[in-house]
């Protein structure tokens, strides 16, 4: 899989896996951080553990502990589009 | 597999040959691993960059993480006044921040499991007080306090956070330290001896040991305080 709105499309799952409320439609706009995320720490830390496994698969190592990780206003966890972006940057470029 | 910081010399290299000796894979980190006679890497963990670099080394050899002991640490006793700024750096580089990065990165490689312990050390001399021992306990006092935030991140995922917090044992660190001086500091402790690193690699094993499976948060003073 290297199609770039495929990987979104995963990225995507993930996310909608990781959400408690199976109902929730994951958008682009979905903030993942801060006051609005509908995904609490826990979370988020295991989205980004089966990121990281996606990744591995993949033939990449998916890194969320970059300086801007957690930065409310950088982060790539800022919503499930910008997640998903830098997901297949990182696949692009480490591959 | 328990990682180990600190592992070349000291209560990390003592604590490594405990494990190896109850069988317990052990990955061994440390700024120089010449004469390191078990698996081990090269680690600077007062740089982030060297941190990842094993969790990397980590993951490409799909290790099983299912514990983690800080034991890496740098002393200096002196007076807060008279000790220069890049030695408090370096302590608080080595000790506090340390022991961040390490938990920081190497965590993650136990909450895919939901299952770890992690033990991070810190110095008889926070309870205590002690004179000329300022900045190393600042650095430790933040340690402790790192612990039992971080003990509670990490319950959700069943990875315990503890921290032993030891008087003067018989190590290198102890260099340069007279008996008068380690007198003074073991007869503040409640248990008024000095101990061997052997009490402190019995805590080890049994703080990576399922039977302390109710202990999280905790600074275990080893002699008391």
């Amino acid at each position: 899989m290297s199609n770039a709105s495929d990987v979104k499309l995963l990225v995507f799952t993930l996310v909608s896996q990781a959400l408690d409320d199976k109902a929730i439609v994951v958008t682009e706009d979905m903030p993942l951080i801060g006051g609005e995320s509908v995904l609490d720490s826990m979370k988020l830390v295991e989205l980004c553990l089966a990121l990281e496994d996606k990744a591995a698969d993949m033939g990449f190592e998916f890194d969320w502990t970059s300086d801007a990780a957690m930065s409310r206003s950088r982060s790539m966890f800022r919503t499930a589009g910008s997640l998903a972006a830098k997901f297949i940057s990182q696949m692009e470029t480490k591959k | 597999m328990i990682v180990v910081t600190g592992a070349s010399k000291g209560l990390g290299r003592a604590i490594c040959e405990r494990l190896i000796e109850k069988n317990i894979d052990v990955f061994g980190l440390a700024r120089n691993v010449e004469d390191v006679p078990f698996t081990s890497m090269s680690c600077d963990v007062s740089s982030y960059e060297s941190v990842k670099a094993v969790t990397q080394q980590l993951k490409k050899e799909g290790s099983k993480v299912s514990g983690l002991v800080n034991a890496a640490g740098i002393a200096s006793m002196n007076l807060a006044v008279t000790t220069p700024q890049s030695v408090a750096q370096k302590i608080i580089n080595t000790n506090l921040l340390g022991t961040i990065y390490c938990c920081q990165l190497i965590a993650p490689l136990m909450l895919r499991n939901k299952h770890g312990s992690i033990i991070n050390f810190s110095t008889i001399a926070v309870a205590l007080g002690l004179k000329g021992e300022s900045i190393y306990a600042a650095s430790k006092a933040g340690v402790e306090g790192f612990t039992r935030s971080f003990a509670r991140e990490m319950a959700d995922f069943n990875v315990r956070v503890n921290c032993i917090a030891p008087g003067p044992i018989d190590t290198s660190l102890l260099k340069g330290i007279t008996p008068e001086q380690i007198n003074k500091i073991v007869s503040q402790q409640i248990i008024p001896k000095q101990f061997k690193p052997d009490s402190v690699a019995d805590l080890v094993e049994l703080l990576i040991d399922s039977r302390s499976d109710s202990l999280s948060g905790q600074v275990l003073h080893v002699g008391g305080a």
